[in-house]
């Protein structure tokens, strides 16, 4: 892999947005986009992302990883984060990933929250289908997983001496502040399904549940990866994920529909 | 201020951001190492929200990926790690001295980050300065005592453990939790000799260690258990918060941190342009 191939550059009308361009060896037909997830997840992936990217690259695509707003080296405070202004930073990198390709056809990935933002970005960014890993469908529900995981990290032995007090640990989820616009948007969110082919790579269970069905049922499937993604594990909170199977399951989706 | 994305090093394998307020030609320049193997915006963002504080207090700045970790690649050419980390902080100030002019420099780093902060620190004499987050700690006598003997005449957990022998067999075996404290030791003589020899040289030290590296480190007082006379030197601070994990996870703490750096950095190396950046 040539590392001139792999090049960061800020981007978007106030220069903020940080991304990383991919550059396959010969001009690309197609191009991935990848929406990172959010919070310490963004953290998690972030080798995963880079090994995917250089693996979509080596079939000839064109690649680009990018962080929101308030995320990763993009400009922003982690408490400015916003739903909507993620969604449109996805849009936005699609046109850029566009034009830096000089393609038309653009296929986002994400992974948990990053799914969800390349379902809901999807019509807008003129996606070619979606290929979402673990995707949060019911933001109720994850919004309920990180407060009680934030609650259960006051305490964790493991990490601090003594019990934190509540007011240590509060607006925050997993080491980010989090505003209370971003918690609205997140506990009121529920994904549904969209007119663009959709692929659900699914490592929460052992088989497939019918919790996809709402967002495949009209233009998609649902594929099991293994084994299941420690997402909501406070003790590997700050472990890195890597799965080769979900980078063979997604290099070998775009060969298949090359 | 805008932040850059850089390309750079000798073999263009290293990717970083810098950020150069308008106007800091020539100041100090600060050089953040990955904490482990988290990627340049470190655990929980903290290094891009040390460098923006820094930033706005009118310090030039440089978070980046050494050599294989995050973004940047290998170079090959058979070297060491310990020469591929100086080569590659080598290429981070010849880069923070194109973009700012910076001539100087301060190191932070937190756990292997302070570990290859240190290495070279101990032999640039362009680096005036170094961070040592959580760095080379060692168990002292006195670490024994504050950590054994108030477990030793606990009857509570005596009697604890006796229960639990008494039940050896039913219970399920606790799980190891995740390695987060890594920092392979070096001895600890070369780790003082180090240390005196940056401060006859002229370089300021600030050394904070958390309660996250329990196991090694428990006491304000360990600073000097561990390193003898040269923590005493007006050259080095030292400050212990017991309170906090390894990697600040809590937003409070790192706040605390941040200000903390900020104030060391400014009585130790003063703005040549002080007053522009107010």
């Amino acid at each position: 892999m040539r590392s001139d191939s792999e090049m960061p550059f800020f981007f978007g009308a106030n220069g903020g947005v940080f991304g990383m361009y991919h550059a396959p060896a010969l001009p690309a037909r197609r191009a991935v986009l990848m929406c990172p997830p959010l919070g310490q997840d963004l953290i998690r992936c972030h080798r995963l992302y880079r090994q995917m990217a250089q693996a979509l690259c080596a079939q000839g695509l064109a690649v680009l990883r990018f962080d929101y707003h308030g995320t990763g080296d993009s400009a922003g405070a982690s408490a400015d984060v916003d739903w909507v202004r993620c969604v449109e930073d996805a849009v936005l990198a699609a046109t850029e990933l566009r034009e830096r390709a000089g393609v038309e056809r653009v296929v986002a990935f994400g992974a948990r929250l990053g799914g969800s933002i390349a379902l809901a970005a999807a019509g807008r960014a003129r996606f070619s289908e979606v290929i979402a890993w673990d995707p949060v469908l019911d933001g109720a529900d994850y919004v309920d997983a990180l407060d009680a995981m934030q609650a259960a990290l006051r305490e964790d032995a493991e990490r601090f001496n003594s019990p934190r007090t509540h007011a240590d640990v509060a607006e925050q989820w997993l080491g980010f502040d989090i505003g209370e616009g971003l918690r609205r948007q997140l506990a009121s969110l529920m994904v549904s399904g969209i007119d663009v082919p959709t692929l659900v790579l699914d490592s929460t269970s052992a088989a497939p549940g019918a919790q996809w069905e709402r967002i495949v049922s009209a233009r998609g499937r649902v594929a099991s990866i293994s084994p299941p993604t420690p997402w909501n594990d406070l003790r590997r909170l700050e472990a890195a994920i890597l799965s080769q199977p979900l980078i063979q399951s997604v290099t070998g989706r775009l060969k298949e529909t090359a | 201020m805008r932040e850059e994305a850089h390309r750079f090093g000798r073999g263009s394998h290293l990717v970083g951001v810098a950020g150069v307020p308008a106007g800091a030609r020539g100041e100090t320049g600060v050089i953040v190492l990955n904490a482990g193997l988290v990627h340049r915006i470190g655990p929980f963002r903290l290094h891009v929200e040390l460098t923006r504080q820094l930033n706005e207090a009118g310090y030039p700045t440089l978070r980046f990926d050494l050599s294989t970790l995050g973004d940047s690649a290998a170079t090959g050419g058979g070297m060491t790690r310990t020469q591929q980390v100086c080569a590659d902080v080598d290429d981070a100030m010849k880069l923070l001295k194109e973009r700012a002019g910076c001539e100087r420099f301060v190191l932070v780093g937190l756990c292997s980050g302070a570990q290859n902060a240190h290495i070279v620190a101990a032999t640039d004499p362009r680096v005036s300065g170094a961070v040592f987050l959580d760095g080379y700690a060692y168990r002292t006598l006195g670490y024994k005592l504050r950590h054994y003997l108030p477990r030793i005449i606990d009857p509570g957990r005596w009697a604890r453990l006796l229960r639990r022998g008494a039940g050896a067999g039913n219970g399920e075996a606790k799980a190891a939790p995740e390695p987060v404290f890594a920092v392979a030791p070096a001895p600890r003589e070369e780790v003082i000799s180090d240390f005196t020899g940056m401060v006859s040289r002229g370089m300021k030290l600030y050394l904070v260690y958390t309660g996250g590296i329990s196991t090694h480190f428990n006491h304000a007082r360990q600073f000097r258990e561990c390193f003898g006379k040269v923590m005493s030197h007006p050259s080095v601070t030292t400050r212990y918060v017991g309170e906090t994990d390894h990697t600040y996870i809590l937003t409070g703490d790192r706040a605390r941190l941040l200000d903390g750096i900020g104030g060391w950095l400014t009585r130790n190396f003063p703005l040549a342009t002080a007053g522009r950046h107010a």
